[in-house]
């Protein structure tokens, strides 16, 4: 009987026209949002290959290596091949930072700042499509699942069968799932075999086991507003009031929650804005340049070369002294900065993660934190790869400074030494690992098998006492 | 057999709508219910489909406490509703395969289902077709094709013919007395006064839950079966 149900429940769906319409408006949209990001993807890589050798050749040909180091050295991000299905934070961040002796570096040229066009609308990639449109055609198969029979009488016809409601409920469960996942497994599959056979797209084994966990996080998403809507369908006597509930509850879940959460953390837990700390930053290096300068000439004053004595003696000793000056004010300017950007990242983060936790109650936010995550565009890629920069700067400028100061031509010749770049430290930065992904994905994908047992268990519960009059 | 002993229903808003109902639907026997919206007709049927527990007493289908065996119990009832609809996306082949299975009849072809379709009188164009583009008429053939096919000893029926037309309303009768005389038991409750003298051999009048008055095919001939019933409404108010 239970299979009979099931064949009725997929069979009744798949020959009603809002299946086609779903179907097809599915085919497209998945098919339209996979080859944009394979798109973006291709242009973000292009992108990034033309700029690495670019920086390389505007770093090599600088005159010294004093315009080097204020020049500085740009750090592209490197575009991640799951953007094509979770574009996450990354064409709001900016792709690209420029690490010199003077500033703290800082992640500039963001798409949407290049095109604010762009910010409108947001990316049409696969997350955003599973988040938003399928969640509504989730529920659109499922408000009238239970109602609309009562509604159409064959709810009192089955029943006036040999029918036990539980068989009854779980057939429809089962049924509406598969008719569900029917419309988005064949385009799913096919998105799969484009990226698979797309030129210049390269799948390695982590990213495909990442691939799938997508998937499963999907796939939970749907059947969180699949149970809500068999949930509410036994809780409601029309059907119309039963789409009204689960289109009030969908948007509460999707941008309700999402958005209050951000204001609810920002209330409790305000951190100082960024231009407070530029300035707080500015202000020490106004300071510690000045006394620096006075050191300088103190130094000149007590070590001036008395008469007689030897001038390139002089020269040798004020050039280690300038470069020891350099570096030691570089450091304590590096220190200062970096105590303010500890602190300033610190609360930062403490905000972000009250956002997280609290807009984790949505399904929708946690499709977003799952699915960012995975694909290692989430704002926590951002972080970790901004922190290396940050780690990076110092690196680079003690070796620009070394330089410079080695070259530094105090016998006025005019001659400057020519820039060579083989020794320069590479900036490092390792991809979050599968299993750091996975971990930071547990309470997500936990609040999505949360929800469903609720929500099936009520509707389940709801159904067996539910009145079929 | 229908039958029931002392069925009372109460809501929990204190009203009365099955009040110490006892009488009996025997085999081979039409019982025609009326009464205003209201009296009863409808909840009488849905304690009889266990679909509301009763207060007190008992609904028994052949001699099966519906409450105490309620799945049971459906095994020996059919129903068909004032607006059989089904599922509109299946055609009446679909739809009487579905529901046949539900009811346990496995093992049946579509040359059953043609039968069943025949002999309810749809032409046989429409057992293809989608049964969302059926007629009322069509609707209630091919919901007492699915009662047929079930071939349940008792049958009932809240309001089959209202919104038919006379032709499609003729026809319907003569399959009730057809199955009548193959002995089932076949409770309906109706507004129809016309069409119910034709066919009933018994009919009660329902107010406020209680069964106000009981008359044999017999006792009814000659009688104004319309005059009868506005005057037995009139009298209890």
């Amino acid at each position: 009987m239970l299979r009979d149900i099931i064949k009725k429940e997929i069979l009744e769906t798949i020959t009603s026209p809002k299946f086609v319409f779903t179907f097809l408006l599915c085919t497209i949209l998945i098919l339209l949002s996979i080859f944009t990001g394979i798109s973006n993807y291709r242009a973000e890589k292009k992108e990034f290959d033309a700029a690495l050798a670019l920086n390389r050749k505007n770093l090599e040909s600088q005159p010294s290596y004093q315009a080097l180091a204020g020049l500085g050295t740009k750090i592209n991000r490197p575009p991640q091949v799951l953007s094509t299905i979770a574009s996450g934070v990354t064409e709001a961040v900016g792709r690209v930072a420029t690490v010199n002796i003077a500033y703290d570096p800082n992640l500039v040229d963001s798409k949407y700042e290049s095109n604010p066009v762009f910010s409108i609308f947001g990316a049409l990639d696969l997350s955003f499509i599973v988040k938003i449109v399928l969640s509504l055609f989730a529920i659109l198969f499922t408000y009238d699942a239970i109602v609309g029979e009562k509604e159409r009488g064959t709810l009192k016809l089955t029943l006036s069968n040999r029918v036990p409601r539980d068989r009854l409920i779980m057939g429809k469960v089962i049924g509406g799932y598969i008719s569900l996942l029917i419309p988005l497994i064949i385009p799913l599959i096919l998105s799969l075999l484009i990226l698979l056979v797309y030129p210049n797209i390269t799948l390695a084994g982590e990213d495909w086991i990442r691939l799938l966990l997508m998937f499963l996080i999907f796939f939970l998403y749907l059947s969180v507003f699949f149970t809500l809507g068999l949930f509410v369908s036994a809780r409601t006597s029309k059907s119309s009031t039963s789409f009204l509930v689960l289109l009030f509850v969908w948007v509460v879940f999707v941008t309700v929650i999402p958005k209050v959460s951000v204001l609810v953390a920002s209330q409790l837990n305000p951190i100082p804005s960024v231009h407070e700390i530029t300035a707080k930053k500015d202000a020490f290096l106004q300071q510690i340049q000045g006394s620096g300068q006075k050191e300088a000439q103190d130094w000149v004053k007590a070590n001036s070369p008395k008469q007689g004595e030897d001038r390139k003696v002089f020269q040798e000793k004020f050039r280690k002294y300038l470069e020891d000056l350099q570096q030691s004010l570089t450091a304590k300017i590096d220190e200062n900065n970096a105590s303010l950007e500890r602190d300033y990242q610190l609360r930062k983060s403490s905000q972000g993660r009250l956002a997280v936790n609290l807009s984790r109650v949505s399904p929708a936010s946690a499709l977003m934190f799952a699915s960012m995550s995975l694909a290692r565009t989430g704002v926590d890629e951002h972080d970790r790869f901004l922190a290396s920069i940050r780690a990076y700067k110092p690196i680079f400028t003690k070796w620009a400074n070394e330089k410079y100061m080695r070259t530094l031509d105090l016998s006025g010749t005019g001659q400057t030494a020519k820039v060579v770049l083989d020794d320069m430290p590479a900036h490092k930065f390792d991809a979050e690992s599968l299993s750091k992904s996975l971990a930071r994905t547990i309470p997500d994908f936990g609040v999505m098998i949360f929800l469903i047992i609720i929500f099936f268990a009520g509707a389940y519960v709801s159904f067996l006492k539910y009145d079929v009059r | 057999m229908l039958e029931t002993i002392n069925l009372t229903k109460r809501y929990e808003d204190g009203q009365v709508a099955v009040d110490r109902l006892t009488f009996k639907v025997e085999p081979g026997e039409i019982f025609c219910l009326f009464g205003a919206n209201g009296a009863g007709k409808t909840t009488l049927i849905n304690l009889f489909l266990n679909f509301l527990p009763p207060t007190e007493g008992t609904a028994l289908i052949e001699g099966i406490d519906v409450t105490k065996e309620p799945l049971r119990s459906k095994d020996y009832v059919s129903f068909v509703s004032e607006n059989v609809t089904l599922y509109g996306n299946f055609t009446a082949f679909q739809n009487l395969d579905y529901f046949s299975k539900l009811a346990g009849k496995r093992g049946l072809t579509k040359a059953d289902y043609a039968a069943a379709l025949k002999s309810v009188g749809l032409q046989e164009e429409a057992f293809d077709s989608r049964t969302r583009t059926y007629s009322k008429g069509m609707r209630q053939k091919l919901g007492l094709a699915v009662a047929l096919l079930k071939d349940a000893p008792n049958i009932l029926l809240d309001e089959p013919t209202s919104g038919l037309d006379p032709k499609s309303g003729r026809e319907f009768l003569h399959l009730l007395t057809d199955m009548r005389d193959r002995g089932k038991s076949i409770l309906m409750s109706t507004h129809d006064i016309f069409r119910a003298k034709l066919i009933a051999d018994r009919v009660g009048f329902m107010k406020r839950g209680r069964l106000v008055m009981l008359k044999t095919r017999a006792e009814l001939a000659g009688e104004d079966l319309t005059e009868l019933y506005i005057q037995y409404m009139e009298e209890l108010d």
